[in-house]
């Protein structure tokens, strides 16, 4: 009898050096197990990197996609949340060294999967303020905010490939470093550039270092908090004090 | 209503879907992509949820394997059971996990009696964490294994009385391997004890882009063909009718045309119903 764990064994080593089999009828099965594993893998990419695809087309997308899941193939079922590691790897594709904003634009890709799936919360909504907040209470992120720093300006990028974005917007795109805020306010991910002053408040642990972090950087704390707060960036305490 | 036929669910067809009237109408999706936190997607599948009942089908339990399933898989599964309230849960006797990766596909194994013992053990792993037996689909098999001493059909029956799991029966699943591994589809259709069938499925397939192959694909981009809507009603002709399922992943088309799709099955299955008193 074979084993059947020798029989895995063996099985996926063929599957992953395609020659090893002398059997063509083996063979033929392989390539379509492979084949069929690998689409499902690159058709994932395509979904989650989606702007990074319509920046390169598809052909030279699917080639980098192809290398990615030969050299980082899935390691669980979820396939929408595959591609953790896909921005440094367009960042180092040889191919895409012309646009070197390509990596940048996959890592805001990564952040808005992430913000999609993040658990549910009760946004922090001005309407929750009224019942007063104490500065010196914990700040505490919805569990959908993300925040990076990009070398390109990757979130305008990003902004310009959206539906309904202005036609002219790709091109009003200026070359620079950008501070991206990503959120998810009700049912749609929504991406921002933010100035530092913001992003100083983002890092505040209370409210009272927020402020004192942004209006150090020259900020209009109000300003920015409302605006924070419209985007949706901070998870509401429950009434049973509960935090995400 | 009683569940009839049913579409695979497609977020694109969401409001359509919402609105759909169609006598029996449900809807399946794969499990793996709402095994999330929470978002939208999540709550559009519990609007779904809501009007239509739902078949959780997942692509990623491994059951054949001899790794046990994940627990934090089960853990998932189990959340997302708790929320939507499915009729059904399934997936299919095949493996996937090698070496910490996850193989998107269906792998063969020989139907041996160990490969039973390790199959029996991860489907009761499976129906523990979820506290309600599970239905296990036939794959499309691709090459001939050698070394097998069960028969897909024995195999899949003691299965079902060792776990007490019943069986997804995917017809064009059945028709795709008797293509390739040559062997009577209608002789494995009738040897589908009726009384384990939970539900079916029914797709289209593709000859493979390599045409030196000479292999079928279950390839899910197409309309079901004739032979395997003729299978499928020689089987619903036996066993009587079940929830039976159009499944389309690829090349997929306006919700209105599958919903004609699916309508064919509906009548085919309403022909078969029991007349009320």
């Amino acid at each position: 009898m074979l084993d059947a764990a020798d029989f895995q064994q063996a099985f996926g080593a063929m599957l992953a050096s395609p020659g090893m089999s002398g059997d063509p009828a083996m063979r033929r099965a392989l390539a379509v197990h492979r084949n069929t594993a690998r689409k499902a893998a690159r058709d994932a990419l395509f979904a989650n990197y989606p702007v990074t695809a319509a920046l390169v087309g598809d052909n030279a997308f699917s080639a980098c996609a192809s290398s990615y899941v030969e050299m980082l193939p899935p390691r669980e079922a979820r396939l929408c949340l595959y591609g953790d590691r896909f921005g440094p790897f367009v960042d180092a594709w040889a191919p895409f060294v012309e646009a070197p904003y390509l990596g940048a634009v996959a890592a805001v890709e990564r952040m808005v999967t992430e913000a999609l799936f993040a658990a549910d919360w009760p946004a922090l909504d001005p309407v929750g303020l009224t019942r007063g907040i104490d500065p010196g209470a914990p700040l505490r992120w919805h569990p959908a905010t993300r925040t990076g720093k990009t070398l390109a300006p990757a979130g305008s990028l990003w902004l310009a490939h959206q539906p309904g974005a202005d036609p002219d917007a790709l091109d009003e795109v200026v070359w620079k470093q950008e501070l991206i805020l990503v959120t998810r306010p009700g049912d749609a991910v929504e991406v921002r550039v933010i100035d530092v002053p913001t992003r100083a408040f983002l890092a505040g642990a209370t409210l009272a270092d927020a402020a004192a972090n942004a209006s150090g950087e020259g900020g209009d704390v109000a300003a920015i908090f409302a605006a924070l707060l419209s985007a949706g960036a901070f998870a509401a305490e429950t009434q049973q004090g509960e935090n995400p | 209503m009683t569940m009839t036929a049913g579409l695979g669910f497609k977020l694109e067809h969401l409001d359509e879907a919402l609105t759909a009237r169609n006598p029996g109408l449900w809807f399946e999706v794969h499990a793996e992509n709402y095994m999330v936190d929470g978002g939208p997607r999540l709550r559009a599948l519990a609007a779904l949820a809501e009007r239509f009942a739902i078949s959780l089908h997942g692509v990623g339990l491994s059951l054949a394997s001899v790794e046990p399933p994940a627990q934090d898989h089960l853990r998932r599964l189990r959340a997302l059971s708790d929320l939507i309230c499915p009729a059904s849960i399934s997936d299919h006797l095949a493996w996937q996990k090698w070496e910490g990766a996850h193989h998107s596909d269906f792998l063969p194994f020989p139907r041996t009696r160990q490969a039973l013992d390790i199959t029996a053990d991860n489907v009761a792993r499976v129906q523990d964490a979820l506290g309600r037996p599970i239905l296990v689909e036939n794959p499309s098999l691709y090459v001939d294994l050698p070394g097998h001493e069960l028969d897909e059909a024995t195999f899949l029956s003691e299965l079902a009385r060792r776990t007490g799991c019943g069986l997804l029966v995917d017809v064009n699943n059945i028709f795709v391997s008797a293509a390739n591994l040559r062997f009577s589809p209608e002789t494995r259709v009738d040897a589908i004890p009726a009384s384990l069938v939970g539900e079916i499925h029914l797709a289209g397939h593709r000859p493979d882009p390599d045409p030196a192959s000479g292999l079928l694909i279950d390839s899910h981009d197409a309309p079901v063909s004739d032979p395997v809507w003729r299978l499928y009603q020689r089987l619903i002709e036996r066993i009587g009718p079940r929830p039976t399922l159009i499944e389309r992943d690829d090349a997929i088309p306006p919700f209105n045309e599958l919903l004609l799709e699916r309508d064919r099955a509906h009548r085919l299955l309403e022909q078969r119903m029991p007349v009320d008193a």
